[in-house]
């Protein structure tokens, strides 16, 4: 027995750290059991109390309570977070791959971007399309083939391209971080059990909400991007020329076939009064196509143009047209409101204002943010606190800029223009124009979780219903446990006695399999299962090569001893060159894949690493004891 | 219980037969490959996908014929688990300009069905969602359940007590489900999954696939020709390929045969070509250990005569556990449901030409290889 001993204790050790690991997966699914009882009452009590509440709510609350049971109780939490977690593909939820566009970063970053850099960033966008490779990279390698120094746009003059390239891969990298960051804040504020957010690659999110399945909701919530910026308005002086000439520019290259008929209404001003209104309006369009969509009121002593919400799609239109975008200077751009304001027609009139296209400052200096009704005008404002280095610069920009506009424009609109009424040196500062108080209090929540340095894209999603999670997992469980029968029958009935021990330690394998990914915190997918189950047709192999060898040794007449002993040596080098072969395609299986194939790859790993473990110590134990009690050794 | 009593069987006097079946079989699966080709699925191709299980036996015929009038150009339809589950996939990521536009009538036309006369004003578009705004918050809440009970994937747009706008879905999945719910109003059907990727996704896993499998013939290579002889790595990994091109043929081959199995390349599928490399590598260094040690005991022995008895030897073992994992791979495909067919058929073929391979390719490859080229080979 002594030789045995210290065996026996390490299989002891395995099976007993396996049962530990695996407990809380055990507790938790009688802990469910506990939470859909007291929820069942609970329901009963809402519905008592508050017997009109609409289904949705009812359900939000019981979800609610259920979190609230599960946090509460210390024990629930730390079986909850050490059972072996389910995949998306077995519980439902939504799997999400998003890209940070890391080309707008660069973009903004760049000074002086002129026709040359734009054709470089819009070639390498192309290619950024293409691959998982950062973008700094690509436009570095893109500028090198222009023979084009990076200086010329980024950094000091002195510098070389490396020094460039470090310290913008650093801000791209960073940017990829805060989006993370921000979308982690985001999520949990939104209150998700169990959401998983990772990196992949150079610029890539990848998020796992389980069990959401209101799509809108979740995509709402995690790539609205909060860009906050501060821009000066322009004053009319520089705003009209600018509207004439793109009037003028548009008047000619739209109608100037038609000047000839021009003419002739002219010489025809006679008949000017028979002309109907609708032809009038088509002579003011064909003379003046940009204010008869963008009017101006020359009352005021500000130069923005008031745009219906029926000529907004055309505008853009006359706006993107490159004769029109020649005469508009590169440091400024037209921006509409973000919300249009009803006219006595009952008609939706934007603003269109002409700002600089730098920000003064951005929301990043934003520190806190509070919704309020503004008691003078009754009307919803958002009050913003800035940290110290905002709060200064921002003292600076309103110092010398008295009398100007300042645009708060989020995500491209702009809010509210106030006119800078004197020199703010608290770092305190408002947005007015919300339409209603929840835009307010949105507005609040993604200013304080932070801003998405750069727009974020959903280039993969993959949603699972709960329903086919379930189905998934009663068919998994159906398969492992035929497989699992079929294979331990057939092993008995070939190999006999030695066949019920390797039939035991195939069950040791399974318990170990489920217990090391327990302990690796790893996740149970479908294919995970489907791993399981291949892994028990594999697994007996370790031990049929054995059985045979024995098998073989003992038709030589070698005694039950020396057989197994020599039945095990042999079948080492076997054994071992198999499973390494197969553990490597293992490994590279696992680099390959994503989530569930992920899954796949690390239990047929683990699969092969405990059936190793199962079939070289605890049948060896076995059958040496057995033949150390001169017990007869049967196999088959 | 005894298969084989001491076997002892000229198996490379069996080669030539077994180079004719080997390549009869390659040539079908290559010619198949070039002119049949390969369906590729959603991972690969990139689209959406949409997985629908109605509560009564719909008729798969019946949606097909319907699916030009869903206005998303080529929609493929296909049984999804049983005779109630449907899958419907396209290639568009995004919708049609068209469809764009009547789907938010039906939006409309909805939303007068369950409130008549609501004022309704549409504040905001975007290529996958449309903002509605309405008078009072009771309404929103109202139209915010009524509409996610009739199928539209709507959001209140904030969680304030006096929101008043909604934020609906109108993505390629949202159009399918309205389409036909209105075709089928008296079969209704809940949404067992969505899937939408891009082709940029698409193409990079095309990519990581093959890597992947060239990969693991690249280390297997290296490191058989390490553990044992160069010859015997090469000798496996000609079998390999042998199998994984004889298994993709096959793929090629039946493609549309049979709606239960659904034989396109998905993730899962390049899972199973991995593994299925794995499991045939398993079966060839068995064999190929045996040779090892005989060639070790009988170092002039004639090596055609060494392998005969070396695949002799370890034939029971092959033909044991190849049985084992063919019995646990075949309660997968029958019982594993939809999402695994596809991978335990690779498997479930994989394993037995896995093992025909190590047995007459590998093997016969190392001793043609060998007396071709007149070389001694010892241990």
């Amino acid at each position: 027995m002594k030789e045995f001993r210290s065996r026996i204790l390490l299989i002891v050790a395995a099976v007993a750290f396996s049962v530990y690991l695996l407990y809380p997966t055990y507790a938790d699914y009688k802990n469910n059991k506990e939470i859909k009882a007291k929820l069942v009452t609970l329901k009963d009590s809402i519905l008592k109390v508050n017997p009109k509440i609409t289904e949705d709510d009812l359900e939000k609350r019981l979800s609610f309570l259920e979190d609230s049971l599960v946090v509460n109780n210390e024990t629930y939490k730390e079986d909850r977070e050490k059972r072996i977690k389910l995949g998306l593909d077995l519980q439902g939820g939504m799997y999400l791959v998003m890209e940070v566009n890391t080309a707008k970063l660069i973009e903004k970053l760049a000074k002086d971007p002129d026709e040359a850099f734009k054709q470089v960033l819009k070639s390498a966008n192309k290619e950024a399309k293409k691959t998982d490779e950062d973008f700094v990279s690509i436009i570095a390698r893109k500028f090198a083939e222009k023979k084009i120094r990076l200086s010329r746009y980024f950094g000091s003059i002195r510098e070389d391209d490396e020094t460039i390239i470090k310290r913008l891969k650093a801000q791209e990298e960073d940017a990829v971080k805060r989006a993370i960051e921000i979308i982690n804040n985001r999520v949990n504020q939104y209150g998700v059990s169990e959401p998983s957010i990772q990196s992949q690659g150079a610029r890539r999110i990848i998020v796992e909400l389980p069990g959401v399945a209101k799509e809108e909701e979740a995509k709402r919530l995690l790539q609205g991007r909060a860009l906050l910026e501060f821009r000066l308005v322009k004053e009319s002086n520089f705003t009209i020329p600018i509207m004439n000439k793109i009037d003028e520019v548009l008047a000619q290259s739209l109608y100037s076939t038609d000047s000839s008929d021009t003419a002739v209404n002219d010489s025809t001003s006679a008949l000017d009064s028979l002309l109907t209104d609708q032809q009038k309006a088509d002579d003011m369009q064909k003379k003046h196509p940009f204010y008869s969509l963008a009017w101006i009121n020359t009352q005021s002593p500000y130069a923005d143009a008031f745009v219906s919400a029926k000529n907004k799609a055309k505008l853009d239109n006359y706006l993107s047209r490159p004769e029109v975008k020649s005469v508009i200077p590169d440091n400024v751009q037209f921006v509409y409101s973000a919300k249009p304001e009803v006219n006595k027609n009952g008609e939706k009139i934007y603003r269109l204002y002409l700002v600089n296209s730098k920000p003064e400052l951005t929301g990043g200096v934003i520190v806190d943010a509070q919704a309020n009704i503004d008691p003078q005008t009754t009307s919803p404002i958002v009050t913003m606190d800035m940290n110290s280095e905002g709060a200064r610069e921002w003292a600076r920009i309103t110092g010398s800029n008295i009398g100007k506009r300042c645009a708060i424009m989020l995500d491209g609109f702009i809010y509210s223009a106030p006119t800078i009424q004197g020199k703010i040196p608290s770092g305190r500062s408002q947005i007015t124009g919300m339409g209603d108080m929840d835009e307010a209090k949105l507005l609040e929540i993604v200013l304080k979780a932070g801003a998405l340095p750069a727009p974020v894209e959903i280039i993969e999603e993959r949603t699972v219903g709960p329903s086919l999670g379930q189905d998934s997992i009663r068919q998994g469980l159906f398969s492992t446990v035929v497989g699992f029968l079929l294979v331990a029958l057939f092993m008995m009935v070939y190999y006999n006695k030695a066949g019920t021990i390797a039939d035991m330690a195939l069950f040791f394998t399974v318990l170990f399999i489920l217990g090391v990914l327990a302990g690796f915190h790893a996740t149970l997918t479908l294919p995970g299962i489907a791993g399981i189950i291949l892994t028990i047709g594999m697994a007996v192999d370790a031990n049929v090569l054995i059985f045979e060898r024995i098998r073989e040794e003992m038709a030589t007449g070698k005694t039950a001893k020396a057989s197994i002993a020599n039945g095990y040596q042999q079948s080492y080098s076997a054994i071992l060159d198999s499973n390494i072969t197969t553990f490597f395609t293992g490994i590279i299986l696992y680099q390959f894949g994503s989530g569930p194939v992920q899954g796949f790859a690390l239990t047929l790993m683990i699969g092969i690493v405990s059936s190793l473990f199962s079939a070289l110590v605890i049948t060896r134990v076995v059958f040496d004891y057995l033949v150390s009690k001169g017990a007869k050794i049967n196999i088959g | 219980m005894r298969i084989f009593k001491q076997l002892d069987y000229d198996f490379l006097g069996k080669r030539k037969m077994a180079y004719v079946l080997s390549g009869t079989l390659l040539l079908i699966g290559i010619l198949s490959l070039a002119f049949h080709g390969l369906e590729l699925g959603i991972d690969f191709k990139g689209g959406s996908e949409i997985a629908l299980q109605f509560d009564k036996p719909v008729d798969i015929g019946e949606i097909r014929s319907y699916s030009d009038e869903i206005g998303l150009g080529k929609v493929e339809i296909k049984t999804f688990g049983g005779e109630t589950g449907v899958l419907i996939r396209t290639e568009l990521q995004t919708v049609p300009h068209d469809s764009y536009r009547e789907f938010l009538n039906v939006i409309d036309k909805k939303i007068d069905e369950l409130l008549p006369g609501v004022e309704k004003q549409i504040v905001d578009t975007s290529e996958i969602e449309v903002v509605y705004n309405f008078p009072n918050p009771d309404t929103t809440n109202y139209l915010n359940n009524a509409l996610f009970k009739a199928g539209f994937q709507t959001t209140k747009f904030s969680e304030e007590s006096n929101n008043t706008k909604i934020v609906i879905g109108v993505g390629v999945a949202d159009i399918i489900q309205e389409k036909l719910r209105e075709k089928f109003p008296e079969n209704p059907f809940k949404v067992l999954k969505v899937d939408l990727v891009g082709p940029k996704i698409g193409k990079e896993l095309k990519l990581d696939a093959v890597i992947a499998v060239f990969l693991a013939l690249l280390v297997i290579l290296v490191y058989l020709g390490f553990r044992f002889k160069f010859v015997f790595a090469i000798g496996a990994v000609v079998a390999l390929f042998h199998d994984v091109l004889i298994t993709l043929g096959l793929f090629s081959l039946l493609y549309g045969v049979s709606d239960w199995l659904n034989l396109e390349i998905s993730v899962n599928v390049v899972a199973a070509f991995l593994t299925l490399v794995g499991y045939s590598i398993n079966d060839t260094v068995v064999v190929f250990d045996r040779i090892r040690e005989n060639l070790k005991i009988h170092k002039t022995g004639d090596l055609g005569k060494i392998i005969n008895r070396s695949i002799s030897n370890t034939m029971p073992r092959t033909i044991i556990t190849s049985f084992t994992t063919l019995l646990s791979t075949f309660v997968l495909l029958i019982f594993g449901g939809d999402v695994l067919r596809g991978f335990a058929f690779t498997l479930f073929f994989g394993v037995i030409i896995g093992t025909y391979s190590s047995i007459f390719v590998a093997s016969a490859f190392v001793y043609d290889y060998v007396t071709k080229s007149k070389k001694r080979i010892s241990f």
